[in-house]
This record gives structure tokens, sequence and C-alpha cells, in this order.
């Protein structure tokens, strides 16, 4: 971690800024025609046609299609940087002014069936946001996550009800989950046990310590077997006990499910468990593939930023992003999916 | 810590070299979060009912449990609220003149009243308070709105029964310049039950279009209070539409006929107090309110499902 640096949030360039550049390039390479935009050095001549590969449709558990994702966040000192004194009063009293914060830029990839797919980045670059458009919560600004069936999240941020007592919240949740009472009574057991609170379940969750109610939601969330399965690396809290108790059915869901994404920055773990590694910086796809390789370039990556080597740190950046092979998706024509999945879990 | 953003700057064109595309046929896959389409939906609510009787009903139990006397607010409230508006409008300002079994008729319209805009104040914001398990779960969401319609029916039977007793026992006594016709249970009563059933579809159409309203646009929340107000004024509460007859704003009465707040208490208040029908025509305008705010509501609210796990 840099300490050194402040944190500064990645946003949308400002049109005034770039136009300021803009117009100070123009009149200092004004009679060179050809630095204008740069456009005709866009495609180099040395570019390659690009290698067209058909994938077997039914191995492909997950498409991610050119998604990108822009965040519009209030922010209450954007006001000064609108132009303009009449817009910057309008927007000081309101307390309005959207921020844009670029959160992923045109990400594109293919799950098969049967991997298991590690993400990693550091922070703020952008994981939670991938997850969340997976999950399809948040429909991407530009571009379409397409799936086999709709992804189900493991994590235990997501809150119950605080109100209500933990049994419940049990029912409420597998409920909530598609399964019809009786699946819930017999899942009903299975999910006391894993929680291990069988003594506080009569006592509404507000009451809960965060580490029972995040035993409490895990132990829910894993009463069904989905097909597309995303695990956060929050489960990874609790006491070893717990975790003991929740890596055998853990083991169980991961067994079954189709394909497992796995998010997390315990590169062992991703070592471990994974066949693929996703690494997300900036908001930017900088490698996809054998987990060995690509966590020992994200650990030197993270070594030289942590002790303010940003020079080094550049180097392994370029460096492992030669390596990609950007993928763009083409659906044969006339199938790109529209359709909305046909029932949430069951 | 986010990384300073020195990579970003120097965008390189070196990656072209490599590019591949990969083609695919889609037919089997589906987009993730895609809205269903109308049908579809109408199913998916009907599979999600469990979770939505389970949803009202759980935590109907547990509102108001902060305060020390609990549920008892659900009647005590509107009891606190009818003694204030007799007083003031019944004894101060006399509005009441002229309107037999007065108490019954502002008690009847109070209740009623607070029913029908805790409901709906409460179904707008379902979505948007309910963030949490909109974010954990996958059903459609407008289970939410209506189960929270729902709860505020289960919730309300208590206080309903408050209403009625009330009207019994103390809804005829005289009043200074008015009638008194004796209250006693018939038949009539049973009116009630058609009519909130109408009215509470009135309510879920509204609660639906408002709860991706605020949802969108948290403001729209002050709105609703405003609203209110508006509603309140033009239900005849706690006074009798004869008084913007009898100043000539027939306009006023118009209005008033055209709206379901004020079909639903002249219903309710001819069935328990004047042992008689209300006009048919408050039936046709409250049920055709009832269905048409249901729909338009429905399609709404369907309209925006893809919308309502985004954050703000």
């Amino acid at each position: 971690m840099s300490t050194s640096t402040p944190y500064v949030p990645r946003r949308v360039s400002r049109s005034s800024e770039s136009e300021l550049i803009a117009q100070d390039l123009a009149i200092e390479f004004d009679d060179h025609d050809f630095s204008e935009d740069g456009s005709w050095d866009e495609y180099p001549l040395t570019q390659q046609s690009p290698v067209v590969r058909t994938v077997d449709p039914k191995n492909v558990c997950l498409v991610v299609d050119d998604a990108s994702m822009t965040y519009r966040v209030r922010s209450s000192n954007e006001y000064k940087h609108s132009q303009g004194r009449f817009t910057r009063a309008v927007k000081r009293i309101t307390g309005a002014g959207w921020t844009e914060v670029p959160a992923l830029s045109n990400l594109s990839f293919i799950v098969n069936r049967g991997e298991s797919v590690g993400v990693i980045g550091t922070n703020g670059s952008g994981k939670s946001t991938l997850i969340k458009l997976l999950t399809g919560k948040v429909r991407p600004t530009s571009g379409e996550v397409y799936a086999s069936s709709t992804p189900v999240m493991l994590g235990v941020n997501a809150a119950l009800v605080k109100d209500i007592s933990g049994k419940e919240n049990i029912r409420l949740g597998c409920l909530a989950m598609g399964l019809s009472p009786e699946q819930a009574d017999a899942k009903y057991d299975q999910i006391v046990e894993i929680s291990g609170l069988s003594d506080a379940l009569d006592m509404p969750l507000k009451t809960y310590s965060s580490g029972m109610a995040s035993r409490l939601q895990f132990a829910i969330a894993t009463s069904v077997d989905p097909d597309i399965l995303l695990i956060d690396e929050a489960l990874n809290t609790g006491d070893a006990q717990f975790r003991a108790r929740t890596k055998k059915r853990l083991d169980e869901v991961r067994a079954q499910a189709g394909c497992v994404f796995l998010v997390s920055h315990s590169l062992g773990t991703i070592k471990q468990m994974c066949t693929r590694v996703i690494w997300i910086e900036q908001g930017e796809l900088l490698a996809d593939g054998d987990p060995q390789w690509v966590c020992q370039q994200y650990e030197e990556y993270t070594a030289h930023k942590s002790n303010d080597r940003l020079r080094s740190a550049k180097v392994v950046y370029e460096r492992t992003r030669l390596q990609l092979n950007p993928i763009q998706v083409d659906f044969t024509d006339g199938t790109r999916p529209k359709k909305a999945a046909t029932s949430s879990i069951s | 810590m986010a990384a300073p953003t020195v990579e970003r700057a120097e965008e390189s064109e070196d990656s072209y070299e490599s590019r591949q595309v990969a083609q695919l046929d889609g037919t089997n896959l589906i987009r993730v979060g895609a809205r269903p389409g109308l049908f579809r939906y109408i199913r998916e609510i009907w599979s999600f009912r469990h979770f939505l009787y389970y949803d009202s009903h759980s935590r109907v139990s547990t509102a108001n449990s902060t305060d020390s006397l609990g549920r008892l607010w659900m009647i005590l409230n509107p009891l606190l609220m009818g003694a204030a508006y007799f007083f003031v409008f019944g004894m101060l300002l006399n509005t009441g003149r002229g309107i037999d079994n007065f108490i019954g008729y502002l008690i009847i319209g109070v209740f009623t009243f607070r029913f029908f805009t805790t409901a709906v104040s409460g179904g707008a914001g379902s979505i948007a308070g309910n963030q949490k398990v909109v974010q954990a779960f996958n059903f459609p969401r407008a289970c939410l709105v209506i189960s929270s319609t729902v709860r505020e029916l289960f919730s309300s039977v208590p206080m309903f029964f408050v209403m009625g007793l009330l009207v019994l026992t103390i809804g005829d006594i005289k009043l200074d310049g008015a009638e008194s016709i004796p209250t006693t249970l018939t038949w009539h009563w049973l009116l009630f039950f058609p009519c909130i059933a109408l009215a509470l579809m009135v309510m879920l159409g509204w609660s639906l279009a408002l709860a991706r309203a605020v949802n969108a646009h948290t403001d729209v929340k002050h709105l609703i209070s405003f609203g209110t107000r508006i509603l309140f004024y033009t239900s005849a509460v706690f006074f009798s539409p004869d008084r913007w007859s009898n100043i000539g704003a027939d306009w006023l009465v118009t209005v008033m006929n055209l709206n379901p707040l004020y079909c639903v208490l002249d219903i309710i208040r001819h069935a328990w107090l004047y042992d008689g029908f209300a006009d048919p025509a408050r039936w046709i305008v409250l049920a055709s309110w009832a269905v048409g705010s249901m729909i338009i509501g429905f399609l709404i609210f369907w309209q925006g499902e893809e919308s309502y796990g985004k954050e703000r």
C-alpha cells in the first residue's frame, strides 16, 4: 500500500481541462497536420487481423461483453468544477453536482463450465463492481453480461432484516431465494447447523454481533446450490471454529457449481482453488490466465507499489499487459441473448 | 489505496497486436438481470407469494418495537389525532355543524385516512428502504411493495376494530346543531370489506408508481408528504362537502367526488353511521381508480425493474 500518495478517486477527465490541453497543443503543433487527434495512428500498420475463434456454446457459463461501469456519485464540492458563476451558485445551493467515477472500462471475457476463476486487484480497482455486474444487481453503463443462469453471490456483506429474529430471517431468506415453504423447512436444520447459532435464533438480528450475523448470512446463502457461484473474500472472516465448519459446506457447493468466481486478496487461496485468474487494475483487465504466473506478477506489482517504487511497478504493469490477449465477443447473427432468467433459483 | 493513475495515462497500442474475436452462439444464454416479460413477471410474483406473505407477516409484529407502548400506538395514534381534530375543527372552528353523528364521522375519517396514507408512504419507500434485501436476493421487486401494503393491512386490523367499537359506542353522541342517528350493527356494515379491498388496490397502484419514483429520486418523498396534505383537505375528513356547494365552489365538489379516498370515506360512513348506501357513483369512481391505478402502477413499476438494485 502506498502511503505517501494521497487517495485520488479516478474520474472522467473533465472536458474543460482536456479542451484546454488540446488548445495548447493545437497552438504548438498547428503546422503539423498529422497530430490533430492521432486518429490515423490508432491502427498501426503492424496490426494483425484479429484471430477468430469459435466457442462451443454448450460449455459457456458466463460472457462479459465489453462491459463498462461509470458511477454517478453526488459530491458536495463538485460545484467548484463547473464553469460559469450561475451554474456554480445553483449547484452549490442544491448541494448537487455529480461526479462521474469510472469503475470498469470495456471488460470482456468468457468463462467456461468447470472453471474456477479468481479475481484479484488492488483496492478500488473495480472487483466489487465486477461482482455487482455479474449478479445483475446493477446494469453496466455500456456492454452486457450474459450467463447460462443467474449467478448467485455468496457474501457476508448483504445484511438481513434487522428487526426480526434469526429464525424468521432464515425462513425469510429461504423464501426470498425462491424456495417453497416445504423446501425451506427441509433446509432449516442444515442452516442452523452451519451457522452454529442454535441458542441465539430467537433473538432479533440486531442483537447479534457482526460475526454472528455474517455466519447466519453465510448459512442461509449456502443453503441453495447455484450453478454459477460468486464467492466474496469476506467469507474468510470468522473464528477458526466457524471457518472449519464453513469450509466443508463451501467445498460441497463449489463441487456442484458449474463455474466459480472467487474474489480475494489472499493469493494463497486463489492459487489453491482457481484454474484461472483475472487481474483487474484501475478498472481495466490487466491479466487473464494461469494463476501461478498472474499471481506472481501481482505480488511483484504490489511489492513495488507498497515500497513506493512507482517506476518498477509500472514496468511490471506494462510487462503484464503485453501478455494480455484482449478478447472481443461476437455473437453469431441474431443470437445475442435478450431473454431474462427463467426462474431465479430452484 | 487506489494506485495513482500513472499507468492509465499512457494508453499503449501494443495490445492491438494480439486481439482475438470469440464467436459464439448465444441462444442458450440469458442476459443477467434482465427484466422478464409482463406475464412472466406476474407469474414470478405468484411463485414468490410465500415470501411475500411471510415478509409482511413477520414484520407486522416488530413495528413500533422501540416504543415502550409498542403496538398500542397503532390505536393510540389515530385516537389522539381524532381527539385533536375534534378539539380544533369540531369545537373551535365548528366544521361539524350540520353533520349528523359528527364524532363517528370524524373517527371514520381520521382512522381511514391514516390507514391510507401510511400504507402509501410505506409502500413508496419500500424499495429505497430495503436496499439490503434487494442487493442480497433475486426476486421480483414488486413483492416488496405488495408485501408492504399487505403488512399495513395486517397491522391495521386492530385499528379497524377499535374504529368500529368507537363508532358503535360514542359515534352517535348528540352535538349542538346536528341530529343524532343511533348507530346499530346491521348487515350494511359488511360493505366495509369490498370498499377496503378496492381502497387497497388504489393504494397498491399508487405505491408501485411512487416506489419507482422514490428509488430514482429521493426528493419525491418530500412531495409525498405535500400530496398527503392536499389529499387530507380534499377528502372531507373533518367537514362535509356541503360546505363547498354552500359557498358555490362546485368545482371543488367535483374534485372531491373524483377523489378515491373521499369515496371510501363516504361509503363507510353511509354504511356505518347512517345505515344506508352511498351514491352508486362513489362505487364507480372508486372501482375505476382501483383498476386504473393497479394497471398503470404495475406497468410503471415493472418497466423500472432493472433499476432497483442501483445504489445512490
